[in-house]
């Protein structure tokens, strides 16, 4: 029983860091029909900064701030950078290569800066251990879903409530329709890659105490996000966060039960069958093109 | 072949025939047989991402699973080099299919992470299946280079590396200017267009794949062999990345491109060592400069500095035509054809934009289709052509069911359309989108095609020359060579029933043809529809434009709310006082109407 209870809260942890990597696919996705391939080096800027600044001497909630705020400039730039020269093609492999490029060289820069160890980042949340239901866990693997929800709660509240996110729900339905109305589409594309590499570095810094913070850790984050946000329906906001939760829990009972190189097989091979049996994924919406 | 590409593969053999007498020492003869590995890969990878233009980012996943299965039969089964090497390119050919499948439903980004999921799926198997793969550990003692248990030496063996890459490069490039090569470039431009003239997208993304996935499981077997050892570390994301870059750093979709992006990124690590540690660093800032400096690559920045050098060039080359009305002569056994469609209804959610329309078209006429704006036309025209499927209803052409079946077996079976909002293949020349428009009356097969048989040319030749004598026909012969794209609006229009015609169709649909026209280019049009009907082709007409419709149609259909109000003479429908009621309310009298249309 305490197994189980172990493995269904430790992966709700780990598929919380999913649901907001794969939120923030969602955001970029809905505003201009890319993303960014390096999003998982946005997670790795945020906890590998927020560790690296705590290390200086930095208090934590100044370092973990400034290590969101950082990620979020980065998703800024390589949206001007990489993404909108290029948004306007047919195919996408322009902007998927100019954004793994990115990718590469940022991580080159912290595999240097590091030297290719691991830094930890100190954090309350993993002072000390609960016991939930017989399962040992850190106060911050219980907060991370938690957080998870609260960051789609708020993207609701964003989309409903702003100006900005009405504006972004308006392109992400119409962007030429959207422009006509006066809204700046460049501006909301752009601001829709800071929020959500906002999103993205924030599930560094949540995940960097309970795994260390190092160069590489971005990579599996990154792409395993990526699969969540198609698997879930990359249109659809809750449909993201609900299958990265999902992802996380499957994934620690494979890797339980079986072995961590099973997990990898076990959760791609679950997307590719997902996709093809529900094309827009679980909880997309259709998107229909007019002969 | 073109002088150029002569050149190119005189230039190519050369280099293969020099290089193992010139090179130094067996470390430079070693990284040049694996650049020979990895341009097979990369142009393999072409047919994929330069021709059926879909992008994979799990190529590596491909090599390693032609690597260890040829490793796995040849340490544990025996098998000599040849034959691990046909085992593993049935095995990744397999593999291939199974990939090509999801690209039936999803594309482009969705298409992109499968295949990075694939690649993953790979290496974590190989690590996975100890028993069989040795774990992380990965095989050794994979025994030497051998055909029949005869041992190759090293010249030997570059031997077998060479001519196979000059071999694929030629059958590659036979594949491009081929029937097959020419429906992936299209089907890659417009879709919707390849399938209204006859070309079936899935196999044609089927084979693109089966062509990447079988010469990755064959260079995997060659790496197999050379190095002796492999691991699942080898075949990474990264690869698969890298892979990718070589193509485009060549430029895809050309002939050589990918051999010469394979070649710099063979060498490009030996280059970037004096970076050190910031060796990742210059690659990924490589791969930035390049999108930014050649998105077309290597080739493709030549290709357009060469047409930009000599545009003359490209126009003086004229091919004698064949007269249309000898290419489109009708069948003698049944001349005309005749479409019924009965009580067809096509529901949306809770809208019915067709309620039991019914229409015959008569064998060798020309009928009209019209309707106020929404009255369904549109809709009847989309189903007709199978990209809507009726909620109920059928419809024949010559008695042959066509209800059910998808848009591409209806062209086959000889509908052909044109289309409201033009659907061109852009890029290619004008020519050779009214040669895609003859694909189905090609005949020759995939072996015919890599070969370049003769009975493939002459077959190939009919079709320009039958592409050729329908663009004097419609008027653009003097713009053969132009892209597509960059015809003027009423060009790319009649370039579309070209194109269509090309099919050898006996009914054309025509959607909307006169819409964005002026006045002359209207009289134009209407002569060519009358010529077309005189060639024994039945037209269905949907139009809004109605002098017109009075001028041409042997008969009228009106559409009004997704029903059939009226079907007769130009003459009994104009006085149709239901007709006038759906075009102009009730009020209006007979008058408006022939005024409108005067």
């Amino acid at each position: 029983m305490s197994t189980v209870a172990q493995y269904i809260f430790s992966g709700l942890a780990i598929g919380g860091i999913y649901a907001l990597v794969a939120l923030g696919f969602h955001i970029m996705w809905s505003a201009a029909r890319a993303v960014n391939f390096a999003h998982g080096d946005t997670l790795m800027i945020g906890g590998l900064l927020a560790a690296y600044l705590v290390g200086a001497g930095w208090p934590l909630a100044l370092a973990c701030g400034l290590a969101v705020l950082v990620g979020g400039a980065f998703g800024f730039v390589i949206e001007r950078l990489a993404v909108r020269p290029f948004a306007g093609q047919a195919n996408s492999i322009g902007w998927m290569l100019t954004t793994i490029a990115i990718g590469i060289m940022v991580e080159s820069v912290a595999t240097i800066e590091t030297q290719g160890y691991a830094l930890p980042l100190p954090s309350p949340g993993v002072a000390g251990s609960v016991q939930v239901l017989g399962a040992g866990l850190y106060p911050q693997e219980l907060a991370i879903p938690v957080i998870a929800l609260v960051a789609m709660a708020g993207l609701r509240l964003l989309q409903r409530r702003t100006l900005i996110g009405r504006a972004m729900q308006a392109v992400a339905h119409n962007r030429n329709a959207a422009a006509l109305m006066g809204i700046d589409v460049n501006l909301v594309i752009a601001f829709s890659f800071a929020l959500a590499s906002l999103t993205g570095a924030a599930a560094g810094v949540l995940i960097a105490p309970v795994v260390q913070a190092s160069a590489t850790m971005g990579v599996l984050p990154g792409l395993k996000g990526f699969a969540v946000a198609i698997m879930g329906g990359i249109t659809s906001a809750p449909g993201v966060v609900l299958t990265g939760l999902a992802y996380g829990v499957i994934e620690k009972f494979v890797e339980g039960y079986v072995s961590t190189a099973a997990r990898e097989i076990v959760g791609f091979s679950l997307m590719i069958v997902v996709l093809l049996v529900f094309p827009q994924g679980l909880f997309g919406k259709r998107e229909v093109a007019k002969v | 072949m073109t002088r150029l590409h002569t050149l190119g593969f005189l230039a190519l053999a050369t280099l293969l025939l020099a290089v193992p007498l010139t090179s130094g020492n067996e470390y430079e003869l070693r990284l040049f047989m694996l650049f020979l590995i990895y341009a097979i890969i990369a142009v393999g990878l072409n047919v994929l991402v330069g021709l059926a233009g879909l992008v994979s980012l799990g190529q590596a996943g491909l090599f390693a699973l032609g690597s260890y299965t040829g490793a796995i039969v040849a340490t544990r089964l025996g098998f000599d080099m040849i034959g691990s090497a046909l085992v593993a390119a049935v095995v990744a050919g397999l593999f291939g299919v199974l990939l090509a499948y999801p690209t039936v439903r999803v594309r482009g980004v969705y298409l992109a992470v499968v295949t990075i999921a694939f690649g993953l799926i790979v290496e974590n198997v190989a690590i996975e299946w100890q028993s069989l793969t040795g774990g992380t550990t990965g095989l050794t003692s994979i025994p030497a280079p051998n055909v029949f248990g005869a041992v190759l030496s090293g010249y030997a063996y570059y031997g077998v590396l060479a001519a196979s890459l000059f071999l694929l490069v030629l059958a590659a490039h036979n594949l491009k200017f081929s029937r097959y090569g020419r429906a992936m470039l299209a089907i890659a431009q417009s879709e919707t267009a390849a399938r209204a003239l006859g070309l079936n997208p899935t196999a044609m993304r089927t084979l693109a794949f089966v062509v990447a996935a079988v010469t990755s499981g064959i260079a995997g077997t060659y790496y197999a062999f050379l190095n002796a050892y492999i691991s699942p570390d080898i075949f990474t994301f990264t690869d698969s990345v890298r892979f990718l870059l070589m193509v485009i750093l060549g430029g895809a979709a050309s002939t050589f491109g990918p051999v010469i992006g394979a070649y710099i990124l063979t060498y490009l690590p030996e280059y970037l060592q004096e970076f050190a540690v910031w060796q990742k660093f210059a690659y990924g800032a490589l791969l930035l400069a390049v999108m930014f400096v050649l998105p077309r690559g290597i080739m493709g920045s030549l290709g357009a500095l060469a047409a930009r050098l000599r545009p003359a060039a490209k126009a003086a080359t004229p091919t004698a035509g064949l007269p249309a009305e000898i290419t489109l002569a009708p069948d003698e056994r049944r001349p005309h054809a005749e479409l019924v469609a009965r009580a067809l209804t096509v529901r949306f959610g809770g809208l019915t934009a067709l309620a039991e329309a019914s229409l015959r078209v008569k064998p060798g006429e020309i009928h009209a289709l019209i309707g106020p704006n929404g009255a369904g036309k549109s809709t009847f025209v989309n189903t007709i052509s199978g990209f809507y499927r009726p909620t109920s209803g059928a419809f024949e052409l010559d008695g042959v069911q066509l209800t059910g079946l998808s848009s591409h077996e209806i062209a086959r079976a000889g509908l052909a359309r044109t289309f409201q909002n033009t659907e061109l293949f852009g890029e290619m020349t004008v020519l050779e989108n009214v040669m895609v428009g003859y694909q189905q009356r090609l005949a020759y097969g995939l072996a015919a095609a890599l070969l370049h048989t003769p009975a493939m040319r002459r077959e190939e030749n009919r079709c320009r020359e039958t592409a050729a004598g329908l663009l004097a026909f419609v008027g653009l012969a003097d713009y053969r060579h132009e892209q597509a794209r960059f015809l003027p609006f009423g060009l790319q229009r009649r370039l579309e029933i070209a194109r269509a015609l090309a099919a050898g169709p006996r009914l054309l649909l025509l959607d909307e043809p006169a819409a964005g026209l002026t006045t002359q280019e209207i009289d134009e049009l209407e002569a060519m529809i009358r010529r077309i009907a005189g060639l024994g082709i039945s037209v269905l007409l949907i139009e809004h434009h109605v002098e017109l419709i009075m001028a041409v149609a042997d008969t009228v259909t009106v559409l009004d709310y997704g029903q059939v109000i009226a079907s007769d003479t130009p003459a009994v429908v104009q006085a149709d006082p239901r007709v006038v009621e759906a075009y102009f309310g009730s009020s209006a009298s007979h008058a408006n109407l022939a005024e409108a249309s005067a």
